[in-house]
């Protein structure tokens, strides 16, 4: 349970408030429709995000399904085989967004462009923020996970 | 920091600056960007005030130039001043900015710095300072700003420097 209002996920916390929990779900939802950039990608960078926050929560949620295979795999995907070359790029590219985004080169920039054009990049940076905002506010909130084996090898 | 942009804004230009930013090639999460956008600042927990102390220390700390540069007309017009603004820096707990706007920028840093590292002395303050509501609110403001400054500066095109400029709430 959260130290703000006694939610215990998420959705709980945001419910004290309706109307920002009711925009903040559209939103959130709509990066799993939109077709710039293929869902399971996005999920890979959402739990890579998990690992390097190390949030267990995050890390247990399941927005996609993108098999059991590559969830093991992701803390060591750079040296897996696994991984399409989009979906590297976009690992890649999340990894530095994680540490600074100020960090990003055109060249980690353009590797996602080459897979997902213009677009895809743009559809790809904001599910980072919005990622990235999710799992901070989990370990701010001190949300705990639910009783599921932990983050598969957290960031490196 | 990239000077060049990473991306081409869309053609067809609307007069919205979101609208016809980068933002704009993904028209399906577009909308609900701008309803968020509208919730934040005029959902009525926190006053825009608050809500612009909240959203120039992360500009600060990100260092999104354009993010730096603007201020929002509801908060000027809520009583943000230049003179407060000045004081949302790195020693702003020696500043004459009231403790409700320190906990502000202390409860910012500490999802920039260490979110999960919050210790029970600020945890007190502000559960004594702020109700539940306005704690998610102030929340999920942080949240929507770092985000959204970190994509400006992951997109590119981002000058140097930048005059302070005025912008309303985008429609």
């Amino acid at each position: 349970m959260n130290w703000i209002n006694g939610g215990t996920d998420r959705a709980t916390t945001l419910a004290s408030v309706p109307e920002l929990a009711g925009t903040f779900k559209a939103l959130y939802e709509s990066f799993w429709t939109q077709p710039h950039i293929p869902g399971m990608t996005l999920e890979l960078c959402r739990l890579r995000l998990a690992q390097l926050h190390n949030s267990d929560l995050e890390w247990a949620r399941k927005d996609c399904e993108i098999g059991a295979g590559k969830r093991e795999q992701l803390a060591g995907w750079s040296s897996c085989d696994g991984f399409t070359h989009a979906e590297r790029a976009c690992i890649e590219f999340t990894e530095i967004y994680a540490m600074d985004a100020q960090a990003i080169t055109d060249d980690i920039a353009a590797a996602v462009k080459g897979h997902y054009g213009d677009a895809g990049l743009v559809a790809l940076v904001e599910a980072l923020g919005i990622f990235d905002g999710m799992t901070r506010l989990s370990l701010l909130w001190q949300l705990s996970a639910p009783d599921v084996a932990k983050n598969g090898g957290q960031g490196e | 920091m990239a000077s060049q942009p990473r991306v081409t804004a869309p053609q067809q230009q609307t007069g919205n600056i979101v609208r016809d930013s980068a933002l704009g090639l993904v028209p399906e999460t577009l909308d609900k960007y701008m309803d968020l956008t509208r919730v934040i600042w005029e959902g009525g927990l926190l006053n825009p005030a608050e809500v612009e102390i909240a959203r120039l220390r992360n500009a600060r700390k990100v260092n999104c130039v354009f993010c730096k540069s603007v201020r929002y007309d509801i908060a000027v017009a809520d009583g943000l001043t230049e003179e407060k603004v000045q004081m949302i820096d790195d020693d702003f707990q020696q500043t004459s900015l009231t403790d409700r706007e320190k906990l502000i920028l202390a409860f910012t840093d500490q999802y920039l710095n260490d979110p999960a590292g919050l210790g029970s002395e600020l945890k007190e303050k502000l559960l004594q300072e702020f109700t539940p509501e306005e704690l998610v609110h102030l929340s999920m403001a942080v949240a929507y700003f770092n985000g959204f400054s970190r994509c400006a500066v992951s997109l590119g095109g981002m000058p140097d420097e930048l005059p302070v400029m005025q912008i309303s709430v985008p429609q």
